[in-house]
This record gives C-alpha cells, sequence and structure tokens, in this order.
C-alpha cells in the first residue's frame, strides 16, 4: 500500500517535469542564442565596447544614441531601407496576388505552373544576386546583348545608381513571388463558391466579384502577406551582397548591412549594438502587428 | 467544368519563362569556356560545350571542402531540428504545466528577434562559448525555430490521448512513448519541418557569415558571396558553384514539392 502511494505520487511529480525536459533543449538554445545576446545587445549599446575590447570598456550613456542623429549614413541607410520597403512590398502585393488569381483557373498542368513559379523562392539570396548580377552587369550581359539586339544600344546598369536600386526590388519581387503567391492561392480556394453564384445572380461582373467577393474575402491573407513581406524586405542584406555590394556610391546600401559594417569593419561594437536597438524597435513594431492584428498567439 | 482561355494559358507559359530564364541563363553559362564568358556578344547557350568552370571551381576554390560543410550543417542540423522541435511541439501540445503561456511568449517573442538585429552581440556569446569558427556555430543555434515547433504542436494536437495514455498504462517511459508513438505519427509534419530545415540551413547566409572566419570552414554560400565580393572576382568558379548549389535543393523540391507548398501555407500562417 505504501510503496503504491510512493510510486503514485513519483509517478505525478515525474508527469509534471516531463513538459519542462521535452521543452529543455529549445529553451536552452533560445536563451542563450537569442534572448541573452539581445540584452547584452542593448547593453552593448550603452557602451563603447569594440570588437577588440570586450573585456575592458566603459559605459557611455547615450552617446551612441545621440551619435546616430548625426550619422548621414546611418540616415541615408535607413531612409533606403524604408524606401525599399515601400516601393516592393505593394509590387510583391499585386504581382503574387494576379499569379495566384491566374493559379486558381481550370489550368491544366496547374501543378507544373505552380512549381515553377515556387522555384526562385528555393533558391538562396545569395545566388539569386549572383544569377541577377550576371545577366545586368555590364555591357556585355545578357540584358544589354538584348538590348543592343533590339537596336536600343547598351544602358548603364548596375554602376548607375537608380537602375542598381530598382535592380535590387526587381530580383526580390523575382525571388519572392512564388512564396506569397501560395499564402494567396490557399486563400484563394477558401473562399466558398457559393459567393459566386450569388453574386452572379445579381448580375456582377468578373471585375464586380473580384471587387466585393475576392478582394474582401482574401482580408487575413493579405494582412499575412502585408506584414510577412515587410519583415523580410526590412531584413534585406544577402541579396545585395552579391548583387550591388551596397553600392554604387552606397545607392544599395540598407541597414543590416551598414550595422554588419560598422561592427565587423569598423570595430564599432557599442554604436552598431545601439543601431542594432533602433531596428529591433522597428522590428517589433512590425512583428507586433501581425500578432496584434492576425491570429498570431492564439492558434490554440 | 469551365475550362481556361487561351489567353490565361499564354499568360502563364510566359510565366515560366519569366521565374526560368534568369536560372537556366546561369546554368547555361557554367558550361562556357572562359573567353565564351566575358564574350562581348554572349549567347544564351554555350557554343563550345565545357567543364573548365568546374575544374576551375575544384582546383582553385576548394569547392568540395564547402560543399561538404554546407551538407554537414544541413543534415546535422535538419536531424537536430527535427528532434528538438517535435519534442518541444509535444510538450506543448499534449501536457498542462506551469508557465505554459510563459513559454509560449518567449518561444512568440523570439520570432520578434531575427538574428539581424543580434548579430553582433551572437558574434561575442559564440566567442564565450568557444563555438567561434566552428561547423557547430551553425548547426546548433539555428536547429531550434519558433515556426518548427508551433507545425509541430499544431500536428501533435491531431494525435489522440488515448494513445498515449495506454501506452503509459502499459508502462511505457515518457521518452519511449516519444520515440515509438510521437515520433512515427508525427510524419507528415516532420518531412514539411525537415525540407524546410534543410532549405533554410543550406541557403544561409547571415550566420556563417557572423561565425566562421577561416576558409576551411567556409559554407557554398559564404564562399560564393566572399568571392565574388573579391577584386577580379574569379567568375568561372562563382557561377559553377552557384549552379552545383542549386542542384541539391532542385532534387529535394521535386521529391517534396507538396510539402513545399502546404509548409508555406501552414509556417506563412504561423509568422
Amino acid at each position: 500500500m505504501e510503496a503504491k502511494k510512493q510510486t503514485y505520487s513519483s509517478y505525478k511529480f515525474k508527469q509534471k517535469i516531463i513538459p519542462y525536459l521535452f521543452l529543455t533543449p529549445n529553451l536552452l538554445i533560445f536563451s542563450i542564442f537569442i534572448i541573452f545576446p539581445a540584452l547584452i545587445g542593448i547593453y552593448y549599446s550603452f557602451t563603447n565596447v569594440t570588437l577588440f575590447t570586450f573585456d575592458s570598456f566603459r559605459t557611455n550613456g547615450f552617446e551612441n544614441y545621440v551619435k546616430m542623429f548625426n550619422d548621414a549614413r546611418f540616415i541615408a541607410a535607413l531612409f533606403n531601407t524604408i524606401k525599399l520597403v515601400l516601393a516592393t512590398v505593394p509590387i510583391i502585393f499585386v504581382t503574387s496576388l494576379l499569379v495566384a488569381l491566374l493559379l486558381v483557373q481550370p489550368l491544366k498542368y496547374k501543378g507544373v505552373f505552380r512549381a515553377i513559379y515556387y522555384w526562385p523562392v528555393m533558391i538562396s539570396a545569395i545566388v539569386v544576386g549572383i544569377i541577377w548580377q550576371w545577366i545586368l552587369a555590364g555591357n556585355f550581359g545578357l540584358f544589354n546583348t538584348i538590348l543592343k539586339s533590339l537596336g536600343i544600344g547598351a544602358i548603364d546598369t548596375l554602376i548607375n545608381p537608380n537602375f542598381a536600386w530598382w535592380s535590387v526590388v526587381f530580383a526580390i519581387v523575382w525571388s519572392r513571388t512564388g512564396y506569397y503567391m501560395i499564402i494567396f492561392v490557399a486563400a484563394l480556394l477558401s473562399i466558398p463558391e457559393s459567393l459566386y453564384e450569388a453574386a452572379k445572380i445579381d448580375g456582377a461582373n468578373k471585375f464586380q466579384q473580384f471587387r466585393y467577393v475576392t478582394y474582401p474575402s482574401l482580408k487575413s491573407a493579405r494582412l499575412m502577406v502585408f506584414i510577412l513581406v515587410t519583415m523580410e524586405i526590412f531584413k534585406t542584406y544577402p541579396l545585395v551582397v552579391t548583387l550591388t555590394g551596397g553600392g554604387p556610391f552606397k545607392a544599395t546600401e540598407f541597414t543590416v548591412q551598414y550595422i554588419y559594417e560598422m561592427a565587423f569593419k569598423s570595430y564599432q561594437v557599442g554604436y552598431a549594438s545601439a543601431l542594432s536597438v533602433v531596428m529591433l524597435l522597428f522590428v517589433t513594431i512590425i512583428s507586433g502587428l501581425n500578432f496584434f492584428l492576425s491570429k498570431g498567439g492564439n492558434n490554440k | 467544368m469551365k475550362k481556361a482561355t487561351v489567353w490565361q494559358y499564354i499568360l502563364a507559359i510566359l510565366l515560366i519563362f519569366v521565374f526560368l530564364t534568369p536560372v537556366f541563363y546561369v546554368i547555361s553559362s557554367s558550361f562556357k569556356p572562359i573567353n565564351e564568358l566575358f564574350s562581348a556578344n554572349p549567347t544564351f547557350f554555350p557554343r563550345n560545350f565545357t567543364f573548365e568552370n568546374f575544374q576551375n571551381a575544384l582546383s582553385r576554390g576548394n569547392f568540395l571542402v564547402y560543399i561538404g560543410n554546407s551538407f554537414i550543417v544541413a543534415i546535422s542540423s535538419t536531424i537536430l531540428a527535427v528532434v528538438i522541435n517535435t519534442m518541444s511541439g509535444y510538450a506543448l501540445a499534449k501536457f498542462r504545466f506551469k508557465g505554459d503561456t510563459f513559454v509560449m511568449i518567449l518561444i512568440l517573442s523570439t520570432i520578434m528577434l531575427p538574428l539581424e538585429v543580434i548579430m553582433v552581440p551572437i558574434f561575442s556569446v559564440l566567442r564565450t562559448f568557444g563555438m567561434y569558427n566552428s561547423l557547430l556555430a551553425l548547426i546548433i543555434p539555428a536547429a531550434a525555430t519558433p515556426t518548427g515547433i508551433f507545425l509541430m504542436r499544431q500536428y501533435l494536437l491531431t494525435i489522440p490521448d488515448e494513445v498515449i495514455q495506454s501506452a503509459r498504462i502499459d508502462g511505457a517511459s515518457e521518452w519511449k512513448i516519444f520515440t515509438k508513438i510521437i515520433l512515427p505519427n508525427a510524419k507528415p509534419a516532420i518531412a514539411t519541418l525537415a525540407i524546410f530545415s534543410f532549405m533554410w540551413r543550406w541557403n544561409d547566409y547571415i550566420w556563417p557569415l557572423i561565425a566562421i572566419s577561416t576558409r576551411s570552414k567556409y559554407t557554398l554560400q559564404l564562399a560564393i558571396a566572399n568571392f565574388s565580393g573579391e577584386f577580379g572576382s574569379d567568375y568561372s568558379s562563382i557561377i559553377a558553384m552557384s549552379a552545383i548549389s542549386m542542384i541539391p535543393m532542385l532534387i529535394v523540391f521535386i521529391i517534396f514539392q507538396k510539402q513545399f507548398v502546404q509548409g508555406t501555407v501552414q509556417t506563412g500562417m504561423k509568422g
């Protein structure tokens, strides 16, 4: 009797700690490699630590934060990033929705089309950069060769700041449309056919059906795509490494690249941490929106 | 059943060209001899077919080392990711415990801390733990992903509690329940997590950029990026490496296309 009671209570105890044991590996990694770095990053942002002085540095209050207001290169990179978000988000939004609308038509071999449109999503940003640099760069790239054969003549491509900037937009749209297309396709397929039947009975034409049935029904998908793209564009860096290198004349230098170079090329870890905190604020606001506006937390 | 119009087919086929031509151009370039690579009038297909660029990548670029590192990282990190994220997903799906809301919030908060905003302090953490310039730094930290946990949790909710309860009554240990019941029953979700994890790690750039300093530890992506940034870059090797780096993903994609499409919808939903 006594023994049985003991095993029962030890069973109860085991049942209590087991979920924690199962969670341990993940929570350890999250704590050590995400939460802890985030906290020391905030601490570093109030110090003058450099890449070579992790053992001896001093706090310097808000010096780093004040400094960034006079840092023309940072302000330029930040505005450049915001501009990139403002330009790219609507374009991806439209392209992925249009392609998705095409894919829900009764096409034969739909699966093949969908797979091919999705394929660039699987290519790393580094290689996407290489692909488009290889096509666009120089007088002798495929792009200028085509222009020449059309009788237009070669133009300045990646050495022209404007062209380089738009080619970043273009490369992002080309490589990411497939991803968001899938989200829209799923949302489009979940719209009940009866809504369209009703609209047809009311005499709605194709455009009106889109305007009054399709578009409103996509509300949560639109919001999700909007926020996911914004987050993603905000972190643009690897693509730029191989496509433009941030040039010409810093025309395609965005926040992440500047922070990286400040920390690892200028060794100003403290200052770079302050810049990261500012970027973190932006990201938190965007993903906070995600959390509150979509079902984020309560997907039970 | 309605049929699609001719215009819709034409558009669909045009889009194939938009998405595939750039990729094929790089692949076909990788078979061009050097003089054609830098020709003033490049053709789409090579006039003279050659493997010279791949040989260059092997001899000059130490290509095999990078591809080996990429495979080691992608495969081991994926195995680790499957095990630990399924464990967490199981705990969150099938146990009630004190602090479960807190754990959920902690996991969600990691979504808001992308690597890009913590890369500076990560560097000093990796040094403190002696993981700097080691492949372990690319394998272990990245294996834990909030997306993976939520994906597994969502799927494991569908396994009936009775199955787990009756195993407990039969005296199975919790670890045995996990390995003999949970893992085999979660195969579809595990497949999704595994292929996504493989893709993330294979295509990763920021982690290797921060954690790796010597060439012998380079992954394919880091090698391509660093070599393309060098003055007078060796385009012969870079193009060859880029073409080859897409092959494993192409194979994975052809086999698991369905999982990618479903997974995009599921993981996208979870942010």
